[in-house]
């Protein structure tokens, strides 16, 4: 016990002074994230607007909704009054207007939904309607009697691209770091025959991965917190989900990738060896693991081999946690993947990865 | 004296390839052993045999009364070990490298003292990497220590070193050898083998070709001793030089001539003798005693180098 708390403080200060591997693992993902936060990928230019009639309009009604449709930078859903809801709570929409068929001043009443995600889209629309409806009855009654406007909010989750980016960047950083720093760190220390000179020695190989199995979850959980932090209070991201959670999936996905540095460092037999080997596993997982463009945007054969990829179950599971607040129940399939992923990886290592040399 | 180490039959097989043919020795608690021989010979093969790194094909080792083959983790607990060729972590220095070790018998250490064993107590903030070859040496031999070890094995510990370091090296051994503990040592220098081993066998081609101690290996019968002298004028009666003691053959070029001999003490008499009566002075007179290499050469037939 006191051994492996030793190794693993050793272990820690060794990746803490690994100037390579600090940058890969933290600053390099916090670049990526400036870059593409900074980068607005959230410019809509148009307001969505719901349209909920009461009934087949009247005359003045049509007259009204006709010039309604004419602002350009509204888009205007005429639908039924609960698809419209629907379509607000899913953010589709950033105000939604329920209109008597009938526009009388007075007695009419106007109820404006609006999407509280989207303050600005739902500002907009309602000072914009609000201004009409007020021309309307104006042009109307002639003055006196306005529309009794009702504003009712909604709460919904206004996602922006960091939203969507934010997990999946998590992911793809654990992986990275626990693929790279263990096939870096273990290859290098198979060529130079630190490994031998520890078995010289009666402690158990055991003992020696598990302390950098631990200091590598120790960095993941570290990782998973700075971006966490940077994106919620730098870029406004939200995260809705549970943080044990996420710390959960966070622990599960390193185990899934440790278990790949291990394979590839009893595979490799030369330091030089290691990124190609890697990057052949890894590489394609930047892409179509699901960080930077969701994978139902793919090709529908090319989207069957990426939604069984281990990193896009990762951030899957951590999307839907920290965008949709699911629960552990609802992201059970992603976590049942993953965790079948991890016993693989690791029946792989012990397999591959041993202390003794190969040429016996 | 009791033998800490017995090897017996020991052999290592790479496939059809033999690297260790059944050899036998045993070594005695508080001597320096050496294993002599060329490159290739299978001096590392046995060792990390009876260090418990490489399995053995056959044969047994047995370490402080303990089989090595069954009790591999406590017979690593009773040793230490300098491999041929072995690095240590980055990015730790050299005191905190010798408390992982420590940590990893179970121990703690009291690495500034050892570090000072090793004459690295100065150096103790740097990292391995940025050692002289001789230092990084030495720390490897702390290393071996921290445990506090019954017997210190040595792969080649001065391969690679200048004669300074060397020397350096030579007292380090021989200080830790007063100190009671046994060392295992390969070498293939002969000056390093005389000067640190009390026992040497000899190896080549995974055999041991002689073992024994270092002064009856180097009396062995028919390693002779050449004298080589210059004369100050012209020997009338040079003939006589054949018929002095011991010496087995003569030649000469001009005035320096080159006697050899098996009996150098018997042969140098004579030969002042023979001066003083011919009236003729000796001039540069030197001894070239028999050396390991030449055992060596004696035994195998070809040259420990080359
Ligand atoms: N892992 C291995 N697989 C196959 N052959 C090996 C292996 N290790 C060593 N050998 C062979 O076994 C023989 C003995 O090697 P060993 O390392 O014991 O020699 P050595 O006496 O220590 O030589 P040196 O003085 O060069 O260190 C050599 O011919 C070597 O090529
Ligand atoms: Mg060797």
């Amino acid at each position: 016990m006191r051994t492996l708390a030793i190794l693993t403080w050793s272990a820690i200060k060794m990746f803490a002074r690994n100037k390579q591997a600090l940058f890969f693992t933290f600053f390099f993902p916090i670049l990526l994230m400036t870059v593409l936060g900074l980068i607005n990928f959230d410019k809509t230019s148009k307001i969505d607007v719901g349209l909920v009639l009461t009934g087949p309009p009247n005359q003045a009604t049509a007259q009204f909704v006709g010039a309604l449709k004419k602002i350009d930078f509204f888009t205007i859903h005429e639908g039924i009054e609960t698809d419209e809801r629907q379509a607000l709570v899913d953010d589709k929409r950033a105000a939604v207007f329920i209109i008597p068929w009938s526009l009388i001043p007075g007695p009419s009443k106007v109820t404006v939904v609006s999407n509280v995600g989207n303050p600005q889209g739902a500002a907009t629309a309602l000072n914009i309607i609000s201004g009409m409806l007020d021309k309307t009855a104006l042009s109307i009654t002639g003055a006196s009697n306005f529309f009794n406007v009702i504003n009712e909010e909604v709460n919904t989750h206004h996602l922006k691209y960091i939203d969507f980016l934010l997990p999946g960047l998590i992911a793809l950083s654990v992986m990275q770091m626990s693929v790279f720093s263990v096939a870096f760190l273990f290859v290098n220390y198979k060529e130079k025959g630190v490994l031998k000179r520890l078995i010289a020695t009666p402690m158990l190989p055991s003992i020696f991965v598990t302390s950098n199995v631990i200091t590598r979850m120790i960095v993941t959980l570290l990782q998973t917190t700075l971006f966490i932090a940077l994106g919620v209070f730098i870029f406004h991201a939200h995260v809705i989900g549970s943080y044990w959670l996420i710390f959960l999936i966070a622990v599960l996905g390193s185990i899934m990738f440790l278990g790949l540095g291990f394979t590839i460092s009893g595979i490799a037999s030369t330091v030089e060896s290691v990124p190609p080997l890697a990057n052949l596993i890894v590489f394609p997982m930047l892409f179509l693991g699901g960080t930077f463009f969701p994978v139902d945007s793919f090709p529908a054969w090319l989207g069957h081999i990426a939604k069984y990829l281990p990193l896009t179950f990762f951030s899957d599971a951590m999307r839907s946690v920290m965008t949709k607040g699911y629960t552990i129940s609802q992201i059970s399939n992603d976590l049942l993947w993953m965790f079948g992923w991890a016993i693989v990886m690791v029946v792989l290592a012990n397999i591959t990865f041993g202390f003794e040399e190969k040429r016996q | 004296m009791e033998n800490i180490i017995e090897v017996k039959n020991l052999a290592k097989k790479y496939g059809s390839f033999t690297a260790v043919d059944g050899i036998n020795f045993s070594v005695q608690a508080g001597e320096v052993f050496g294993i002599l021989g060329p490159n290739g010979a299978g001096k590392t093969t046995t060792l990390e045999m009876i260090e418990g790194l490489k399995p053995m094909t056959s044969g047994e080792a047995v370490l402080d009364g303990h089989n090595v083959s069954r009790e591999t983790r406590l017979v690593k607990s009773l040793i230490g070990v300098q491999l041929q060729s072995s690095s240590f972590f980055d990015a730790l220095n050299l005191k905190e490298l010798l408390e992982i070790f420590a940590s990893l018998y179970n121990r703690k250490v009291d690495a500034m003292e050892l570090l000072r064993e090793v004459q690295l107590d100065e150096k103790w903030k740097a990292q391995v990497k940025e050692l002289s070859g001789g230092q990084k040496q030495r720390f490897s031999i702390a290393a071996a220590l921290v445990n506090d070890p019954k017997v210190l094995f040595l792969d080649e510990p001065t391969t690679g070193l200048d004669p300074q370091a060397r020397r350096n090296l030579w007292d380090l051994v021989t200080l830790i050898n007063k100190k009671g503990k046994t060392v295992v040592l390969t070498t293939h220098y002969m000056d390093e083998a005389e000067v640190l081993c009390d026992r040497i066998a000899v190896m080549d081609h995974a055999h041991i070709v002689a073992m024994d101690t270092t002064e009856n290996l180097l009396k062995m019968p028919g390693l002779s001793t050449i004298a080589r002298f210059r004369v100050d004028k012209p020997l009338v009666d040079g003939a006589r030089l054949k018929t002095l003691t011991g010496v087995t053959e003569v030649e000469h070029e001009d005035h320096t001539y080159r006697l050899t001999t098996d009996n150098s003490e018997a042969t140098l008499a004579d030969l002042f003798k023979f001066g003083r009566e011919a009236g003729f002075k000796l001039l540069d007179l030197q001894l070239h005693q028999p050396t390991l290499e030449d055992v060596f050469l004696k035994l195998t037939g070809h040259a420990l180098r080359d």
